[in-house]
């Protein structure tokens, strides 16, 4: 298990402490994408069975996918020696999340707009982009090793 | 319907136009996505001016890995001198495409019948 330190208990200690969590998952995962995207798939039919909207779900499930398989791929390098622990939990109008990986971890701020004229043909670089417009907060610490993102339920469109 | 093998996509040919769907309507598991980004080229490759539009309704989760696989078709289909639209998104996937500055790339339609009208006739 890494070593994650005090910050480990920021979510349940620091926000909402007194929330009715329907669902709090924390798991750490060996750097296999099939691994993730199970962990996603249930978390997000858990959401769609306490009836979180359509729009609400997807904005959740995007920022799972793209942080998770950045921790994966690009934190980690895919190193199946290496972990992602994952904590993820919502209550019926709110969902946070904190993934951690254990690699050399990277500054966001020096990712490429990946929305820029001359980016728009990339094949990648777009997750880290992704997670901050369907979040309403989201946080990199420890040198872009872990993320911290929150989300209230939308309005059903 | 002529799927040709495929198995992450269907693919209905309607006045010359290959029309596309996702056999997945959460398109995320990464070796799906492998597979779905070889059997979209082979599509194009199988055609000389491919015309092609893909249609969305399926499709309730599309990750940026998907995305990146379109990116390489419509480049691959525009490089053929084809063309290529999509079709029939949902609210949030719309949303993925607009975020992202995407919807000035792809040639976005509401509807699919729209689309094969507008492939045929120019």
């Amino acid at each position: 298990m890494l070593d994650v330190g005090s910050e480990a208990n920021f979510l349940s200690t620091q926000t909402m402490p007194n929330t009715d969590w329907i669902s709090n998952l924390e798991r750490s995962i060996p750097s296999d994408t099939k691994v993730a995207c199970q962990l996603i798939r249930e978390f997000v039919a858990q959401m769609q069975d306490a009836g979180w909207n359509e729009a609400s779900i997807f904005a959740v499930h995007m920022a799972l996918e793209e942080s998770i398989m950045n921790a994966i791929k690009h934190g980690n390098e895919s190193d199946p020696e290496k972990f992602v622990q994952i904590e993820a939990r919502f209550s019926v109008d709110r969902f946070e999340a904190e993934i951690v990986d254990e690699g050399l971890g990277f500054e966001p701020s020096e990712v490429a707009d990946p929305t820029l004229d001359e980016n728009l043909e990339l094949t990648s670089g777009r997750g880290v982009m992704l997670i901050r417009e369907f979040m309403d907060e989201v946080e990199y610490l420890d040198g872009g090793r872990r993320i911290r993102m929150t989300k209230r339920v939308v309005d059903e469109r | 319907m002529s799927d040709n093998g495929f198995q992450c996509i269907h693919v209905e040919n309607i006045d010359d136009v290959s029309v596309v769907r996702f056999a997945d309507d959460k398109v995320m598991d990464p070796a799906r996505i492998e597979q779905l980004g070889g059997e979209l080229l082979r599509l194009s490759e199988s055609q000389s001016e491919p015309r092609v539009v893909i249609n969305f309704s399926d499709v309730k989760f599309f990750s940026s890995a998907a995305i990146n696989k379109l990116i390489v078709l419509e480049k691959k289909v525009r490089a053929k001198g084809g063309r290529m639209r999509l079709t029939n998104l949902r609210p949030e996937v719309r949303d993925l495409f607009g975020f992202t500055q995407l919807d000035s790339l792809f040639q976005i339609y509401d509807q699919q019948a729209e689309a094969v009208v507008e492939l045929t006739t120019k």
